[in-house]
Parts: structure tokens; C-alpha cells; sequence
């Protein structure tokens, strides 16, 4: 690595412990890391020791490759070579998951959070260390303590409850559970922080200093991640900067100041400024004019003109990216005091998601631009498009004959290059840069500002969001933001990091991170209607019922109505373990129907192997779970293609309807305790079950599977295991129902359980589940369950034709969706 | 530049050849061992073949745009529609344009219905087309009462029927259709935005297409054909029942992902669901002239789609690992 003329004192890695501490083994070393991924070398050869009690900042830009090197050290990604050694002791890195890391004592509090949004704060805490839960009812009184413990220790006076939810906290306050956490683990030897202040207002920031040099004291290691620099030199005993995969400096944090921390992290970018000259133009040229709140600070309007780069900068997330995406489409909500003339085409540096398409060649990415322009019956034509391909990729640089390569195929720095050649092509005056240079390497960096100059040279009008402040010398101008507003306006000469990062920081004394308020009374308010919303439908139809007809109110008319709900119910409890999982069975009524023509079957006839046939089936059910979660294939189709093999296999056993009900089986719906309507007590425990199930702290962790999956994981659980456990649960109500069918009916019919599988799904979106998975709600489901199954009766009662019952049951299940989706963007716009 | 023809890349660029290989395979095999096939009874599997393959193309265009956006009020849509054509046209042709009439007003209404549902409220499309489907089925009770008689239209049953030069006419338009759908996907900028919303719509978003209408788009075609699929299967059956559709649900969405297009969207091939559907439609009809029970074939035609699925999951894996959830729904615009 070519090491730039600024002096720094540089000690090597033997010579970095400080004089004071005893020269132990280092717990940590890590030696000649190396890690690719496709034709970018994201760690070249990195060393990397760390000392117990030692803070370590790691600092360097976007791509450099710290959270590659991270993720190497917490197991999440196997280095290509290299060996890491804790504590002396040698890791074997082929065999080395986050499960093995944790138990090293090596915690990571990740960037992008990793918690559970639907859960409580301590119940991610229980997620995070298991092992120390009691097996009582009150199981979370132990991780709530632990919680609260951990909170006050790092924040005191943060005064988070232990007992909200994830989701209900604002951004700062989830950072502050992330990190206490963490750091509540006991026999810590090292902990990762990545970025943990980004969201944190100043005196949050210095209670966790605080808290890090308090503990560092106690042996516990850190390594610091951070964009914000003083903060970096203020806590940290040594600093690592790393540069596009390799480390170009270690040494004191004493020894370090923020300007030549940049300068290392940055390229060369005295040999940028030649590449430009500014452009003239004259206020008739205007291609993007910026007002309203936005300009506020900055007391005028800011006007972009054709010819012109526009550089953005400041924090991330202080409205950079909300300034670019109003220009791309200025007529939304909530893109006020943005106007644009002219066609504005959109280069995104977050290549994976918002640039390229997966599907598709160099060219075909390259030509959507224009092509999304087009009618949409317009011809195609590839040999049209490669022409006007032809003159942009030249410009560019960009390789003719790799036009017909897969996209993927290609580096970073060439898939962003098709990227700009798609907003060339397509030909507008306005381009908007989201941080394009993001993880590309020093040289295509180097064209790409050259390239930039002469984009601009033609005519255009660049606006530029960076992360890297150092590229931004190449602009025109810059405009700094700061928690959402433009605070100030850089030109020319003005244009120096240090004037960048100290306007960044100006308006941020007086707040902290945006606190958005979701406990606004409204929401709340919304919130708990939508929750009793199954509870309320239910009394209506029940009430309906008995005025229209007295004798229903009575002990017989209830069970009589409600024993047809309840194989339906338990159907129900099955589909909604499953959806608790974010995913759907749609073969859950025909596994019920088989179960039923077993129990009836065999069970009857051969009591021994009717409960191993539907052991059997039971274990085919979870094991199906399984292979979709562990071949990552759709759930919906999977058990749509399940639900044939359920019914050819009840079939074949039994063609027609028929069989007995053991009598065992029979007495189970046939009893009654002290006149109360058995199918109702029946209802209830079914209910009171799966609620006590969905309590425990197995119920916890499925729904933190179906909140964060990538989070369980790096929590070390197993995602194929608990879909194994998941998809058992729900086989195991699916066999109590089919069970039910058959002491219900005394006999059985394999298309019996068929009708359950839709009005299941029905029963747990209309009980109050949430689609997106991870929220479930037992008690809601059943009132939806139950519900559902009274329309048919309701509309008797009322004298309306059966043949209404489906449609009543589309349109409750409809409105009730609608209804929740408007309280949703209700909530969203708060 | 010539280039060697190399059969396996071949066969990964052009998904479709994979169930067109396995129809022969499976055809000449039969011929071999049973004596029993010819090609007579080839041109009948075709033309059962001909009615999976146009509800198979509405099928398609959904799944193609992505995020695990499938129609389940398919079949549906296809039995109230026999039934509004027994009822409109009344077996005379004079009321043909008048059916035809209906039967696009309703497949539009339907279509858009589920789209409002689906892009509008972002319902996920499995739910929101369940409950449309719910909705129809009473349509179709309803309907069931009203119809006068079993007569169709003449037009319609020609169309449904007849053969042209050995090759039935439904066959042909049904070929047409798919030529059509793949010029289409391949060569007009439709496709193209198709492809783009399916594999990333916050990309897809940033090239400037308008999600929503190319998502609303697929759900009024889907409807569009599941409604002309229902008017030429009652005309061919001479008729309507209550259960005509169902069989469709099951094996639209396995003539889609057997024929190549991928079950996370994003790409289509048309050739390729005629051609699964033919291979459908081959494997039930001989597993019934080999005798096999009926529930034995029903667990062979779910063994088979689970198959596919597991060994297409691992060939997916290969790449970017791609995940879809069974409830998503589609994003906010911004």
C-alpha cells in the first residue's frame, strides 16, 4: 500500500502496546486477512492486534473494508486467507459462526440494527443471551432486570422501558439497547461498535465514551467505528485507518490528529481540482430550484445550473438523500420547495439495490434508461440500443465487448460506470449522484471525477451526494446539510474538508438525532381500535344473532353454533405460526382432512399405528417447513403443491366419505361441565394455549424469526432448525383439527378440511397478525376464526341466502385490510 | 464472431427448452413402451393443454412482477364467466358481442380491483386475491341460479372445438397468444419495464417507470385471459359447474414456474408455460391411462411441483441469494 508523505509517527503492531499495560498476548490478532468478493479485493492482507483494555478506532471511508474485516471477525464471513487467533488460542476460520464468536466473548453492535423491532427490550435481550432465562410464567422478569441493569450502567437516565416494544422506540434510543446489549454480556473480551453514535445526541455520546474508557479499564477491548473523527481521537488509545481494503496507518490515537486522519482515509485529491474548470453559465440555465424549509437556515433559495456540480454533503442521514430523491421526483408528498426543469435520470451507489438488475446484461441495464421513457409497446431493439451505447461506454471507458457480460460479472467501479452510461443514454440535462463512488477503487474513482468534469463541460447539471468529503473538492459547490436542512453553501475556494466537516457539525449542539414521536395519542389511539377490531366484530355478529333469535343466547344454541368453529379455530392456529414466519400454508386444510381420514382409518382399526401414521404425517409437515426454509423456496407454492399430496394421500385411503370416530375421540367434544357450552370452554383453551405458547420464550424467539431473520442469525440461531419447530407447531394443530373434524362429524371426508385452508389465512390477518410477519395475536385470531365461521349462521339467522357467505367472509376480510391500511399511512406520515 | 453452439448455455438462456425437451422425452417414451399414443392423442393433450396455457400467460405476467405477487382469484374469474355466458349469450350468436362485452367489463373491473388492492392499499396480492376470489364465488352461486340452460355460443364452441387442418383452433389462437406475450416480453419496452419492476422495484423506480401501472397492468391481464380462458372452457364443456376453475389454481402457478419463468419474478417466458402445460397436462392423462388411482395422481402432481422448486431453489442459491417473503407487499413509492 503506498504510504502518502504526511508524518505521522507509524509503529508497527509489536510496538503499539502502550508502556503501561502488561505485554500479554494480544486477544485478538488477526494476520494477513484477504477477502474478495468477485474482482474486488475488499481486505488486502490486513493485520490487525488488539490488547485487552485497548480502544481501537478503525477509521476509513465508505469501501474501505471495515465492515468486511468485522464481519470476518465476528463469523459472519469466512476471510479467503488468513488465521485469527483470540486469546492465543488459534481459530479455525472455515468452521467459525457468530454462534463460536459470542462464545469467545467477541459481541459486534451492528450499524444497520440488529434488533427485533416486534419485540420488547427485553425480550432482545433474552434473544441475545438465553441462557439466562428461569423456565417460569414470569421468565422475562429476569431479562428485563438484566435490561433495565444494563441501560442505567451505559445511559443512566435514559429512562427507556424495558416493556416497550423495539419498533415503538425512536432511532437513538434502539441504538442505546443495541449497545447495552452488548455490553451487558458477561465475560466480554471484545466489542465491536460500528458507527454506534450515528443516531445518538452529544450527551449520549459521552455517556458511552464514558462508559467504554470505564469498562476498557476492566480488560474489556473495543474496536470504534466512526465517521465522526474527534470522536474516534477522543476515545480511542490507537487508530487503524484503512484505505480501499488495506490499512495505510496504525499507531497512537495521541499521535493523530482529524486533518491527517482524512487526508490518509482520502485519495489523492490534489490532482482533481486541475481536472475542472468552472464552467460559465448564466441564470437562464436554472435546472433545479431549491426553497422552503430546506433553504431556511441558509436565508435564500439555491439555484442549480446547467454546467454545474453540485456537491452534497454532511452526515449521514441529515437530508442529503431526501434532497436527491425530491429532485428525481419533485410532485411527492413531502418533496415541498423542490422545482426542476428538465428530465432528471438517477445513478444510485448502492448498486445492488437501487442500480443494477440482477437478470440482466451490460447493455440491457445500460438501455432501460431510455427505454423506461418510452411508450410501452415501442420497439426494442438491441442492435438500435448498442449503437447508442456505442458513444457513452467509449467516454466512459467501459468495454464494448462486455455489453453482452451478465451486470454481476462485472467490478463495482464498471457496473457504476453502466450506470452513468444509462443516464447519458438516457439523454437528460439533470443527473443525480447518490454517493456513486461507494466501495469502487482508487483509479476508476480518479476517471470517474475526470469523467464527472466532463459530463459537466457539456452541459449538464451534477448533483452530487457524498460520503467521502474529500471527493467533493471536485464540485462546483457544496452544499452542507445538517438534520435535514442546507446550512451552508460552499463555493469554490471555500470548498476544504475541514470548512465541510465543521458546517456539518454547526446546528448539531442544539438537538439531537430527529426524535420521531410514535406515541403520538392518535397512533395510540388507532393502534388499540385496530386491536380490539376481531373482539368488536365478534360481539356484533353474536349480538345480531341473539336479538334476531333468543334461543341462541341460550347454553345448547351456543354450542351448537360454535362447535362447527372449532376445527376452523385450530386450523387457524396453525396458519398463524406459519405466518408468524412471514410466510403461508396453503395446505394446512387438506393436512387437516387427511388427518381426519387417519384418525377415522386407521386409528379406528389399528390404534398403535394410526398414531404413528399421523406422527408420521406430522413429521412430513415439519420437515417440509424445513426445506423450504433451508432451500429458500416459496412457501405459497410449496404447500399449494403439499396440499395434493395431503389430499392424494387421504384418497387413496379413503375414497369416500366414511369411517369411524374412535370413541375416545368422540367423548373429547361430548362432555359438559357444570352447563357451560363445551365448544366454547374448548374454544377458549385452544386459545389459552397457543397464547401461552406464543408467550414462552419459544413463541418469542419464532417471532423474532419472522421480524429479523438476519438478526436471529447473528445472534446464532439456527434459521432451518426453528423452521423445523415452527412448521412442527403448526403440523401439531393442524392434527388437533383434523382430529377434531372427526369427533365432530364421527367420520371422516379428505375434502372436509379444504375450505379451512383460505378462511384460516382469513381468520389471522382479519384476528390482527401482521402480514409482514413476527406479529401474532392468539386471542385475535380466534375471534377472527370465530367470526368467520358465524357469518354463515348470521346470514341464516337473517334470512339471507347461503350462497352470500363467501362474499360476506371476501368482504370483512377486505374492509378490515383496508381499514388497516389507511390507519398504516396514517401512522406512516406522524 | 462465430461461436461454437454450446447446448447447456443454450438451454439456460432459453428456460422454455427444458419443458419442451421433457414433453418429447416423455412423449416418444410413451410411444415406445405403450404403442398407445399418437398423434392424435398428442393434439387432444394440446388442446386441454391450450386452456392451462392461456390462464398460465395471466398467471405469468403477475409473478413477473416480483415480490411473490401471484393471482389465486383465477379460477374464479374463469367459472363466473361461463356462467355470464350462458346467461348473456344465451347459446345465440346475435348476443356473442354483448357476452364478449360483459365478459371485458367484468375482467377489467377485476383486474383493477385487485390492483387497487395490491398497489393502492399494498395488500399483499395473495390475500387481496383470495378475498376478490371469495367475492366471485358467491357472483357465481348467484349466477348459477340465473342461468337459463346449457347453450352455447355456436362462434364460441367452434373456436373452443373445431380443428383446423388436424390442428384445433383453440390450439392455434392459443399459440397465438403466446407468440404474441413473446414479442411482447422480448422486443417492445413493456417487457423490458416488466423484467425491471420484477427483479427491483427500487431500482426499477430510479430508471423512471411507473411501478404501480406495470404492476396494475399484469393483474388486468391475468384477468383478461383467466375471463376468455372461462368463456372457450364452457363453450368446449357445453356448459358450466361450480368447481370448473379450481383445478387452474394449482396448475397455472406449475405451468409457470415448471416452464422457466422464476417464482420471484422478474423475468417470463411464454413458450415456456405452453410448453410446461403441455408436460401437465401429459403427466395427468397418463398417469390415467396407466390406471393410477386418482389420489396417487394427485400426490405425484404435488411431488413434482416441490421437486422442481427444491433443485430451481438451489440453482437460484447459486446466485444472489433471493428471498421472498409470502406477504410482502408492495413498497411505498418513496
Amino acid at each position: 500500500m503506498a504510504m502518502t508523505d504526511y508524518q505521522l509517527p507509524v509503529c508497527g503492531p509489536d510496538s503499539s502496546a502502550p508502556a503501561g499495560l502488561d505485554a500479554s498476548d494480544p486477544i485478538l490478532s488477526m494476520r494477513g486477512i484477504i477477502k474478495r468478493f468477485g474482482t474486488t479485493l475488499a481486505n488486502a492482507d490486513i493485520d490487525l492486534q488488539v490488547r485487552a483494555g485497548d480502544i481501537v478506532g478503525l477509521v476509513g471511508g465508505n469501501g474501505a473494508g471495515k465492515s468486511t474485516l468485522m464481519r470476518i471477525l465476528c463469523g459472519g464471513t469466512p476471510p479467503d486467507s488468513g488465521s485469527i487467533a483470540v486469546a492465543g488460542v488459534e481459530i479455525d476460520t472455515g468452521h467459525y459462526g457468530p454462534a463460536e464468536a459470542q462464545r469467545l466473548g467477541i459481541r459486534m453492535v451492528h450499524q444497520e440494527l440488529s434488533l427485533c423491532s416486534n419485540l420488547s427490550v427485553a425480550e432482545n435481550f433474552y434473544l441475545e443471551s438465553p441462557d439466562h432465562t428461569p423456565i417460569t410464567p414470569n421468565w422475562r422478569e429476569a431479562h428485563r432486570k438484566r435490561a433495565r441493569a444494563a441501560l442505567d450502567a451505559v445511559f443512566p437516565g435514559a429512562g427507556i422501558d424495558v416493556n416497550a416494544k423495539v419498533g415503538h422506540l425512536t432511532i437513538g434510543e434502539r441504538q442505546m439497547v443495541e449497545i447495552a446489549r452488548a455490553a451487558a454480556n458477561t465475560d466480554l473480551r471484545l466489542i465491536v461498535l460500528d458507527e454506534p453514535t450515528s443516531s445518538l445526541d452529544q450527551e449520549r455520546s459521552h455517556q458511552l465514551r464514558a462508559f467504554i474508557r470505564a469498562k476498557s479499564e476492566t480488560g474489556t477491548a473495543f474496536i470504534f467505528i466512526s465517521h465522526k473523527l474527534q470522536e474516534v481521537i477522543d476515545i480511542a488509545t490507537h487508530v487503524v485507518v484503512m484505505r480501499n481494503g488495506g490499512s495505510v496507518w496504525h499507531g497512537e490515537a495521541l499521535n493523530a490528529s482529524i486533518g491527517q486522519l482524512v487526508q490518509l482515509m482520502g485519495g489523492n485529491v490534489d490532482a482533481l481540482k486541475s481536472h475542472r474548470k468552472p464552467s460559465v453559465t448564466g441564470p437562464s440555465d436554472v435546472a433545479v430550484r431549491i426553497s422552503g424549509a430546506l433553504t431556511e437556515l441558509l436565508g435564500h433559495d439555491v439555484d442549480i445550473r446547467k454546467g454545474e456540480i453540485v456537491g452534497l454533503a454532511g452526515l449521514e442521514g441529515s437530508g442529503q438523500k431526501d434532497l436527491l430523491h425530491a429532485v428525481f421526483a419533485p410532485g411527492r408528498a413531502g418533496h415541498k420547495g423542490v422545482s426542476r426543469l428538465g428530465k432528471a435520470a438517477f445513478i444510485a451507489g448502492d448498486r445492488t439495490k437501487e442500480g443494477v438488475f440482477s437478470l440482466w446484461n451490460v447493455l440491457d441495464t445500460m438501455s432501460i434508461g431510455r427505454i423506461a421513457a418510452r411508450n410501452p409497446l415501442a420497439l426494442v431493439s438491441d442492435r438500435i440500443e448498442r449503437e447508442a451505447a456505442i458513444k457513452p461506454a467509449a467516454q466512459l471507458r467501459l468495454d464494448e465487448a462486455r455489453f453482452a457480460s451478465g451486470i454481476l460479472e462485472l467490478s463495482g467501479g464498471n457496473q457504476q460506470k453502466a450506470l452513468v452510461a444509462r443516464a447519458l443514454m438516457s439523454d437528460c440535462p439533470i443527473l443525480l449522484l447518490d454517493d456513486p463512488t461507494r466501495g469502487v477503487d482508487i483509479a476508476t474513482k480518479q476517471d470517474f471525477y475526470r469523467l464527472c468534469g466532463e459530463i459537466a463541460q457539456e452541459g449538464k447539471a451534477l448533483i452530487w451526494l457524498s460520503t467521502e468529503d474529500a471527493e467533493l473538492l471536485t464540485a462546483d459547490r457544496v452544499l452542507v446539510f445538517c438534520e435535514g436542512r442546507i446550512v451552508k453553501e460552499l463555493c469554490g475556494k471555500e470548498i476544504s474538508e475541514e470548512a465541510i466537516v465543521a458546517a456539518s457539525f454547526s446546528h448539531q449542539a442544539h438537538g439531537s438525532a430527529k426524535q420521531v414521536a410514535a406515541k403520538s395519542g392518535a397512533g395510540r389511539l388507532g393502534r388499540s381500535l385496530m386491536a380490539s377490531a376481531p373482539f368488536i366484530g365478534l360481539v356484533a355478529v353474536l349480538a345480531t344473532m341473539m336479538l334476531v333469535n333468543p334461543r341462541v343466547a341460550s347454553v345448547f344454541g351456543l354450542d351448537l353454533l360454535l362447535m362447527p368453529a372449532l376445527s376452523l379455530v385450530l386450523v387457524a392456529m396453525a396458519q398463524m405460526f406459519v405466518i408468524g414466519g412471514s410466510e403461508i400454508d396453503l395446505g394446512v386444510g387438506a393436512f387437516a382432512g387427511l388427518v381426519s381420514v387417519l384418525s377415522a382409518t386407521l386409528l379406528y382399526d389399528n390404534p398403535p399405528m394410526g398414531i404413528a401414521a399421523i406422527a408420521a404425517a406430522i413429521a412430513l409437515y415439519a420437515a417440509l417447513g424445513a426445506t423450504i426454509q433451508a432451500r429458500r423456496i416459496p412457501a405459497i407454492v410449496v404447500t399449494l403443491g403439499a396440499s395434493f399430496i395431503w389430499g392424494g394421500i387421504g384418497y387413496s385411503l379413503q375414497p369416500t366419505p366414511g369411517g369411524s370416530s374412535p370413541e375416545w375421540l368422540s367423548a373429547m367434544v361430548n362432555w359438559s361441565f357444570d352447563g357451560l357450552p363445551t365448544s366454547v370452554i374448548l374454544i377458549c383453551l385452544i386459545g389459552l394455549v397457543a397464547a401461552l405458547i406464543d408467550r414462552m420464550p419459544l413463541g418469542v424467539t419464532l417471532r423474532g424469526f419472522g421480524n429479523n431473520p438476519a438478526a436471529m442469525t447473528r445472534s446464532g440461531w439456527g434459521s432451518v432448525r426453528y423452521a423445523w419447530i415452527r412448521y412442527g407447531l403448526s403440523g401439531l394443530f393442524g392434527a388437533v383439527a383434523g382430529l377434531s373434524l372427526t369427533a365432530i362429524n364421527t367420520a371422516s371426508d379428505i375434502n372436509s378440511g379444504n375450505s379451512f385452508t383460505l378462511l384460516s389465512v382469513a381468520a389471522v390477518v382479519m384476528g390482527g397478525s401482521s402480514l409482514i410477519g413476527g406479529y401474532i395475536s392468539p386471542a385475535g385470531v380466534v375471534a377472527g376464526a370465530v367470526t368467520l365461521s358465524l357469518i354463515g349462521a348470521l346470514l341464516g339467522v337473517l334470512d339471507v341466502s347461503s350462497d352470500f357467505n363467501a362474499a360476506s367472509q371476501g368482504f370483512v376480510l377486505i374492509a378490515l385490510l383496508v381499514l388497516r391500511s389507511l390507519m398504516a399511512d396514517r401512522r406512516d406520515e406522524q | 464472431m462465430m461461436r461454437r453452439f454450446d447446448l447447456a448455455s443454450y438451454m439456460q438462456k432459453n428456460p422454455w427448452a427444458w419443458s419442451a425437451a421433457a414433453v418429447v422425452l416423455i412423449w416418444l417414451i410413451l410411444s415406445a413402451t405403450t404403442g398407445r399414443y399418437s398423434l392424435s392423442t398428442l393434439s387432444g393433450i394440446v388442446l386441454s393443454a391450450s386452456f392451462l396455457t392461456l390462464v398460465g400467460i395471466g398467471q405469468m405476467f403477475v409473478v413477473a412482477t416480483g415480490r411473490g405477487n401471484i393471482d389465486l382469484s383465477i379460477p374464479s374469474v374463469m367459472t363466473l364467466n361461463a356462467y355470464i355466458a350462458l346467461i348473456v349469450i344465451q347459446g345465440q350468436d346475435a348476443n356473442l358481442l354483448l357476452g364478449l362485452g360483459v365478459a371485458l367489463l367484468l375482467a377489467v373491473t377485476i383486474g383493477a380491483i385487485n390492483a387497487l388492492l395490491v398497489v393502492g392499499l399494498r395488500i399483499p396480492s395473495i390475500i387481496a386475491t383470495l378475498a376478490t376470489g371469495y367475492v366471485l364465488a358467491t357472483a357465481t352461486l348467484l349466477a348459477n341460479r340465473m342461468i337459463p340452460g346449457f347453450m352455447v355460443s355456436p362462434t364460441l364452441n367452434y373456436i373452443a372445438g373445431a380443428r383446423l387442418a388436424g390442428l384445433p383452433v383453440m390450439t392455434l389462437v392459443t399459440l397465438g397468444v403466446v407468440v404474441v406475450s413473446t414479442f411482447v416480453l422480448r422486443f417492445t419496452a413493456y417487457g423490458r419495464m416488466l423484467s425491471a419492476v420484477g427483479q427491483s422495484r427500487d431500482a426499477a423506480r430510479l430508471t423512471g417507470i411507473r411501478c404501480g401501472a406495470v404492476v396494475t397492468s399484469a393483474f388486468l391481464l391475468s384477468s383478461l385471459l383467466a375471463s376468455a380462458t372461462g368463456l372457450l372452457l364452457g363453450a368446449y364443456i357445453n356448459g358450466a359447474f361450480l368447481e370448473m376453475g379450481q383445478s387452474y389454481l394449482l396448475q397455472s402457478i406449475a405451468a409457470v414456474v415448471l416452464g422457466g419463468t422464476p417464482i420471484f419474478g422478474g423475468a417470463a417466458t411464454a413458450f415456456g408455460t405452453f410448453f410446461a402445460s403441455i408436460l401437465l397436462i401429459l403427466l395427468v392423462s397418463t398417469m390415467q391411462v396407466i390406471g393410477l388411482p386418482p389420489g396417487t395422481q394427485d400426490m405425484v402432481q404435488g411431488v413434482v411441483v416441490i421437486l422442481v422448486l427444491a433443485l430451481a431453489g438451489r440453482k437460484a442459491g447459486l446466485g444472489r441469494a433471493r428471498t421472498i417473503p409470502a406477504l410482502k407487499t408492495e413498497a411505498k413509492a418513496t
